[in-house]
């Protein structure tokens, strides 16, 4: 196989980068163009002599933007610690101690994870109803488990079962307790694993959608994927806003990704490939 | 790794004995971590399911105050019940006093009639325990809790009931000219809605849908984009995978290029699509229109066609980048040895590539593949925002019309026999799957 990256490699690569980053170039240049611009003639100009921060200034005032945005934070964060907590359990156990059933466990988990949300969506809201939680936060982190915990545990085994089994053997003769090997000689070393879980499982409750907008029907408790959804003029689409809307819950995405990359790559592809 | 014990402990010698009492604890401790997620499962994904079976059941709709819940027995609601019955007998007996002759008769035996049922409803005494505490608060104007007010009787109570009711209404009518004849009526038809009926209906939900022909409709679109999208994403996932799986200069920046289309919320992408894709000040829409993929920008949203092709764009231009990831951690299993070897004894690139990539690929492929194929069968955000099922119902996907059955006519029996119809098909998806994939997929090596 061809090891070496000629020109035109490089030249497919741009191509590729471009289409793929082109929408959120446009939602950019779009953003900060005057309304006016945004329709007719100038709408397919890649540029705007007039710049304006005026469908930013919109978007924080005409709508509760920054509570949507305080909610998906409070949501998400709340669902990932929780979560990741009692899966890092769950799946040392699955990865490293011997008991009957685990297979049957880990099946059960996976058939989980791939249960369609909408076959969940009726019993949980109808009992979410009952007991008063909709329009709160823990009617939406109740319901985010279904999605994040299986998540969590597949992820977290495939890591814990990377640590090298010859280390609890060694705490095991040095007369260490099951608890004491987990918290002093398997945990440290799981911490890159479980930051790493811990990061698509928060991408996972802030990109959720049916639950929330079906539970969280509150303007003040909505999260940002409905909030930006539901967006509304009063004649027409408020496309200025949108845009503007987009590239914010987008900026911080880029710095997160480019920050995190090589976790997000290795999380998103441990239980995927067999090594 | 240094292990650092609590040197105050004596480190237990280890006998021989205690091979077994550890492998004792082991399996305890094991159960013990494993509990709190399995129960949270059991209670949150596992449970939910079989309710939304039993639902399905039923005709079970919340804007309906009859059939809100899930009823097997007759009930009557006693709040309902005791606000009307008492002033409907005074009524009656009120034109019985003023009327003369046959008309009197025949509003004197109505009341005696509804007098018998209230006597039949009230002969059961864990009823008429209830009947009483519910009439105090109601003469003492205190709230009633529903669960107070509503109370199992015996189907032929309900009936009889019911029946009677009906006569009042009929004969009242055929009186003509009592001064409150609204009044009659009004109360007797409030007093029918105190009796809740069983909505048990069995399979009927299921006859219904698997007859109707949106139900396929939304089946055969949901199937089509499934196929199609997923299909589109492993060739091109695929063929991105192979040419990247090489050192170049700027990795990191593609890798992380192709990770925000997948980081990034559907919905706020579906949102931000809708905006390319617009007829009039679209780009994307223009774009297409000038390299002629569509005759005019706004055939995009508003054509069948139009609005099922912008879906998979979408999907296609979201998830491809994530199935070239999973694709390449695969290919970065494979030795170059392999390669080395092969091209020494002359093999062609593509005898390579069908000969070495694909065989040792294909766990990875089958595994991406399960993935995104069951991601794709359950698509709701994209639609919903981008197109909410239209034109014309062309794009409805099985999950949509399941909420719109749902959340917009608030008919939960038949949406959830739409949801355990796409978790059937869920399922026998990944059971086609798992058998190519074999247990591969849970062992431990």
């Amino acid at each position: 196989m061809n090891k070496k990256a000629g020109p035109l490699f490089y030249i497919f690569l741009a191509i590729f980068v471009f289409a793929v980053m082109f929408p959120f170039l446009w939602m950019l240049v779009s953003s900060i163009k005057p309304i006016t611009e945004l329709f007719g003639d100038k709408a397919f100009t890649p540029f705007t002599s007039h710049p304006t921060f005026e469908n930013y200034v919109s978007v924080f005032t005409n709508y509760p933007f920054l509570k949507y945005l305080w909610n998906s934070f409070v949501v998400s964060g709340i669902t990932t610690l929780y979560t990741v907590l009692i899966a890092s359990f769950t799946a040392y156990a699955i990865a490293r101690l011997q008991f009957k059933g685990k297979t049957v466990i880990l099946g059960l988990v996976l058939s989980v994870s791939m249960f369609p949300q909408i076959a969940t969506i009726s019993p949980i809201y109808i009992l979410l109803k009952n007991i008063g939680l909709t329009n709160s936060y823990l009617g939406l982190i109740i319901p985010y488990t279904t999605v994040t915990l299986p998540l969590s545990i597949w992820i977290l085994v495939t890591f814990f079962r990377k640590i090298p089994f010859d280390l609890e053997e060694a705490a095991k003769m040095d007369g260490a307790s099951l608890m004491q090997t987990y918290w002093k000689v398997i945990l440290p070393l799981a911490v890159p694993g479980i930051f790493t879980t811990a990061i698509l499982v928060f991408i996972a409750a802030w990109n959720e959608f049916l639950f929330a907008l079906t539970i969280n029907t509150d303007d003040k408790l909505k999260t940002v994927p409905v909030g930006i959804a539901m967006f509304e003029g009063q004649f027409t689409v408020p496309w200025g806003d949108i845009t503007a809307a987009t590239v914010i819950v987008t900026i911080p995405l880029v710095i997160m990704v480019l920050l995190f990359q090589r976790r997000i790559v290795s999380g998103l592809t441990s239980g995927a490939v067999k090594e | 790794m240094e292990v650092k014990l609590n040197p105050k402990k004596q480190p237990k010698p280890v006998k021989p004995s205690s091979g077994n009492k550890r492998k004792a604890s082991e399996s305890r401790l094991g159960y013990m971590l494993v509990a709190p997620s399995l129960i949270l499962i059991l209670l949150i994904a596992v449970w939910p399911v079989l309710q939304s079976f039993y639902y399905s059941m039923f005709d079970l709709r919340l804007n309906n105050p009859t059939k809100s819940e899930v009823n097997l027995s007759y009930h009557i609601d006693l709040e309902k019940y005791l606000n009307s019955y008492p002033f409907l007998i005074t009524t009656l007996e009120d034109e019985a006093g003023k009327a003369a002759g046959s008309a009197a008769d025949t509003l004197n035996g109505l009341v005696k009639e509804l007098k018998d049922v209230d006597a039949g409803i009230q002969s059961d005494a864990a009823v008429k325990k209830q009947y009483d505490q519910v009439d105090d608060k109601l003469t003492n104007m205190e709230p009633v809790s529903d669960e107070l007010s509503s109370v199992k009787v015996d189907k032929a109570d309900a009936m009889k009931l019911d029946e009677t009711l009906h006569k009042v209404s009929a004969k009242v009518k055929a009186l003509k000219g009592l001064e409150n004849e609204e009044d009659a009526l009004g109360l007797s038809s409030s007093l029918n809605e105190a009796v809740i009926k069983p909505n048990f209906i069995g399979l009927d939900h299921y006859k219904s849908n698997l007859t109707d022909k949106r139900m396929w409709m939304a089946i055969w679109n949901t199937s089509a984009f499934t196929i199609i999208s997923v299909f589109i994403e492993l060739v091109i996932g695929l063929a991105i995978a192979l040419l990247i799986n090489k050192a170049f200069f700027g990795r990191g920046l593609v890798r992380a290029t192709i990770l925000i289309p997948w980081a990034i919320p559907t919905a706020v992408s579906a949102k931000m699509w809708q905006f390319l894709y617009d007829g009039q000040n679209g780009v994307v829409a223009k774009i297409f229109e000038k390299v002629g993929l569509v005759d005019n920008a706004t055939d995009l949203l508003t054509s069948n066609i139009g609005a099922m092709f912008s879906i998979i764009f979408t999907d296609v231009w979201k998830t491809t980048p994530y199935m070239a990831l999973l694709l390449l951690a695969g290919l970065q299993t494979i030795s170059s040895s392999l390669y080395e070897a092969a091209s020494i004894d002359g093999a062609t690139k593509w005898k390579q590539f069908t000969t070495i990539t694909l065989p040792l690929l294909k766990s990875s492929i089958l595994v991406a593949l399960l993935f995104r194929t069951l991601d794709a069968f359950r698509v709701f955000d994209l639609v919903y925002v981008l197109t909410g099922g239209g034109p014309a119902n062309s794009t409805e996907t099985i999950s949509i019309l399941a909420y719109k059955r749902m959340f917009e006519q608030t008919n939960f029996g038949d949406g959830s026999a739409l949801s355990v119809i796409v978790f059937v098909c869920v399922a026998v998806i990944s059971m086609i799957f798992i058998k190519f994939l074999g247990r591969d997929l849970l062992n431990d090596k």
